[in-house]
């Protein structure tokens, strides 16, 4: 019996903003790290027009390749290297839940695989997540990277959502039918799925997600005039929306209550100037409502998309089959650090029930919350590789050299996912 | 990363973790597994959030080590050495884990004010085994940092009498100094002998930490367990290299595991020992990578600023250090690996490092066998864009705005498209 199948499987579900990695079998993964690479540029950047100079300058250019390939950081210390150091430049290998740079991508893994988790990719099977709109061809080169460069001995890769819903139903039956609302750093997505099957015809995206609530309560202080150090503003806001902010059910009573009795809603943020070191303190106020709004009213935030999220999922489930429509109703999961925010799901619950009641006959609405839903893809990810059936649903390196590429475009639906 | 840290970064994760949120002490259940088939599982109840209880499953062994009581040689020792206080060993260990040690994080020292900590290199003298106190690293004083410290160093010698010619101390703070001279001694009737001893300087250090600094060395010290349990054989033979003393097993080959099923050689002669990799990789391709690796390798060492690192030689067959090895050990795909480790590699603080090298150097190569594959990777990538781009500019326009894989096809685009 192959060894690596007795070892728990690696799962690392890599998001816009943050990866989240691990090993199958743990309720939480054991590192969430920003999805970001810092490079010494100093090898890369040197002069292209060397190249027909002869061997030397190629010997100079192939050790410099050489020396930025192990002179890398990922994560929390590629921020703070990129901060100290003017010579490492960050780049983001994944926007809008797509790979953009693979060369990063692949470095990012290498950094996952031996810096962090420590394994051996020769000893673990790999579950690995995408976003549902993923081309074939990214699966492809993903099966590239994985198989040559790390020569893991097998490896699924399962649509995100699909994970969402099988983190959702460990306890009670396995309910592999609903509609997933996935709202991550870069990405928000509405996903119907029927028996573990994504239904893709219906897959709505919106161009709203975290970052974009990040920028907007740092414009809400910018524009109000807070004194935050402008090199460090965007962090202070995905930390004052991550700390601060809440889902409201009426902006305008909310507003009001805020002016009433201000000392109770506004808050302090305080922090420490980079450069100076000198200690500074900013208030938070209507933002901490306002945030989580720009998913209910769009138009405060953006002149283009105006359609409320409930009305999207309405929308979406209006699409799907007619024969499915009722128990995607029934079963709205919520998924990706986007839905955090207090309250979220009742105020969904609430506008979604509303549309669906003034088309005449009653349908059940549900939205879904569980204490996972952080990373409810890394942990439905987990459970799914901790099944048996996982490891004959994988494509293994055997396969990979006999058939090439091309079989990681389809990953089978298994069994266990019921 | 060029050279793998020591210690497993989850685990001090977890640890640091949970000392900062100590009394919300969560329930922790977790699992993981490391490079050689190294299995960690780490335990902790609401109930008491001080314990946790820390398993770990080593490599299986090759038959020709010596592995008993599921342990590799020595390793008790150096656990009761290196965390003497906060962990307990249970026997038996947890079904399927080589060891389980109890963990009690109300036994670390505490963070506020200032201890004494005093590094000891032992390395010199070292014929004895008593009561683990010979492989110890360091010391650690809590609770009344000067008294303790004294009576410390007094019990020491008494346990260990050559330490009383061998211990020798440099107090680097002159604060402390003065301190040391004006207050202590005076009032302590033996402490005039120790403090000859403290002053002729030489292989003891003896600075004021912090205890937040201490606490944090002793926490990094605890997710270094892997270092301190697979190391202990290979610790125990290069200390003695280090002290120059003459080995009683000179010239007889000892194994050692390294990775599942297989182990790497040692021979400890007088004033060296040679230790032997075999190499092996599953894959052609890594095989090929790791065989020129180590060529280049060993070419490497021989460049100007490496005079005082180890002597390396690489062979593709079995060297003669290997004559008496076992049969299954004498294939290795990507040839033998030799290094020659002299007193000066291992003296002091280097020993650590030297111990963690060896034990890992299979890992490291690998490593980087891997940074070179997706190094190529990289290379072709820009090969083939370069070559789709070559093309894209041969084609006529019409034809370059498919070139795209997939797109989304937006109501402008989809009129544009009809209308041509
Ligand atoms: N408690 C919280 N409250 C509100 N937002 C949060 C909270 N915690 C994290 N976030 C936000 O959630 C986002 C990250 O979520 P997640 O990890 O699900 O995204 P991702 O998987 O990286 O991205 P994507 O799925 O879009 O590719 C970030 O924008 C982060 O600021
Ligand atoms: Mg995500």
């Amino acid at each position: 019996m192959d060894p690596s199948t007795s070892r728990p499987a690696v799962v690392i579900d890599n998001g816009t903003g943050y990866t989240k990695m691990g090993f199958a079998g743990n309720v939480e993964p054991c590192f969430i790290a920003p999805t970001v690479v810092a490079v010494n540029e100093s090898f890369i950047t040197q002069p292209n027009r060397s190249s027909n100079k002869g061997s030397s300058s190629w010997m100079a250019q192939h050790n410099a390749g050489v020396m930025a390939d192990l002179d890398f950081f990922i994560g929390e210390e590629a921020v703070s290297k990129s901060r100290t150091s003017s010579t490492y430049n960050l780049t983001y290998p994944i926007k809008h839940g797509q790979v953009d740079n693979w060369d990063a991508m692949e470095r990012f893994w290498q950094q996952c695989i031996f810096n962090y988790l420590r394994c051996d990719p020769e000893d673990h099977y790999f579950l690995l997540t995408e976003s549902p709109l993923t081309p074939p061809e990214s699966r492809e080169y993903t099966g590239e990277i994985m198989f040559e460069t790390f020569n893991v001995p097998g490896l699924y890769i399962a649509v995100q959502p699909v994970l969402a819903l099988a983190a959702g139903y460990t306890t009670s039956k396995c309910e592999m039918t609903g509609v997933v609302v996935d709202v991550g750093d870069g990405a928000t997505h509405v996903v119907p799925v029927a028996e573990g099957y994504v239904i893709g015809s219906s897959i709505k995206s919106i161009p709203i997600s975290g970052k974009d609530v990040t920028l907007f309560i740092q414009q809400l202080m910018r524009e109000r005039g807070e004194h935050v150090p402008p090199e460090d503003s965007f962090e202070v806001a995905r930390k004052v929306k991550e700390t601060y902010c809440y889902t409201c059910a009426d902006i305008v009573k909310e507003y009001n209550k805020h002016d009433k009795e201000p000392s109770k809603y506004i808050k302090q943020w305080r922090g420490i100037k980079p450069k100076t070191g000198a200690p500074y303190a900013c208030d938070v106020g209507y933002e901490r409502f306002l945030g989580p709004e720009i998913f209910f009213n769009p138009e405060i935030y953006n002149k283009e998309f105006t359609t409320p999220l409930p009305a999207v999922i309405d929308k979406c489930i209006q699409s799907a089959p007619i024969d499915t429509r009722r128990a995607l109703y029934k079963n709205i999961v919520l998924s990706g650090g986007s839905t955090m925010f207090k309250d979220f799901q009742r105020r969904l619950q609430r506008d979604t029930k509303k549309i669906v009641d003034a088309r005449s006959h009653p349908v059940e609405v549900n939205v879904v919350s569980h204490p996972i839903q952080r990373y409810a893809v890394w942990f439905g990810g987990s459970v799914l590789a901790s099944t048996p059936e996982f490891f004959t649903a994988c494509h293994t390196k055997a396969e990979y050299e006999e058939y090439g590429a091309s079989i990681c475009r389809t990953n089978p639906v298994f069994k266990g996912m019921y | 990363m060029i050279l793998l840290q020591s210690h497993s970064r989850y685990l001090l994760q977890i640890l640091t973790n949970r000392l900062q949120n100590i009394e919300k002490g969560v329930e922790l259940d977790c699992h993981w597994v490391e490079f050689d088939d190294v299995r960690y599982h780490i335990q902790a109840s609401i109930k008491s959030p001080n314990l946790l209880h820390l398993s770990v499953s080593l490599p299986t062994p090759p038959p020709e080590t010596d592995f008993s009581s599921g342990l590799p040689l020595g390793a008790i020792e150096a656990i009761k050495a290196a965390y003497a206080g906060v962990v307990h060993i249970l026997d038996p260990p947890r079904d399927g884990f080589n060891l389980t040690v109890k963990l009690n994080l109300a036994k670390l020292p505490p963070l506020e004010g200032l201890e004494l900590i005093l590094v000891v290199d032992l390395t010199v003298r070292i014929q004895y085994s008593i009561h683990g106190f010979t492989s110890f690293d360091f010391i650690l004083f809590w609770n009344h940092p000067i008294s303790a410290f004294a009576s410390m160093i007094f019990q020491l010698s008494w346990i260990i009498p050559e330490y009383r010619e061998s211990l020798a101390c440099l107090a680097e703070s002159t604060e402390l100094n003065k301190f040391l001279g004006s207050q202590l001694f005076p009032t302590h009737p033996n402490l005039t002998f120790f403090w000859k001893l403290l002053s002729s300087s030489d292989n003891m250090t003896l600075s004021l930490l912090d205890g937040a600094e201490i606490r944090h060395a002793l926490v990094v010290k605890i997710a270094s367990v892997r270092e301190v349990v697979m190391g202990a054989p290979l610790r125990v033979i290069l200390k003695r290299v280090a002290s120059r003393s003459v080995p009683s097993n000179a010239g007889v080959l000892v194994p050692l595991v390294h990775r599942p099923n297989e182990s790497f050689f040692l021979v400890p002669q007088v004033e060296k020992a040679t230790v032997v990799f075999p190499m092996r990789f599953n894959d052609s391709v890594d095989t090929v990578l790791a065989t020129s690796f180590l060529q280049e390798f060993v070419e490497a060492r021989r460049t100007a600023g490496l005079n005082n690192a180890p002597t390396c030689l690489w062979s593709a067959s079995p060297p003669d250090e290997l004559k008496d090895a076992p049969e299954q050990a004498l294939h290795a795909n990507a040839g033998f690996v030799s290094f020659v480790i002299y007193p000066r590699h291992v003296e002091g603080k280097k020993l650590d490092k030297t111990v963690w090298s060896l034990s890992t150097f299979h890992a490291y190569v690998n490593y980087h066998v891997k940074c070179s594959e997706g190094f190529m990777h990289t290379r072709m990538r820009r090969r083939v864009e370069s070559l789709i781009q070559a093309l894209d500019r041969a084609k006529p326009d019409e034809h370059a705005n498919i070139s795209k894989s997939y797109k989304r096809l937006s109501i402008e685009e989809s009129r544009g498209n009809s209308h041509s």
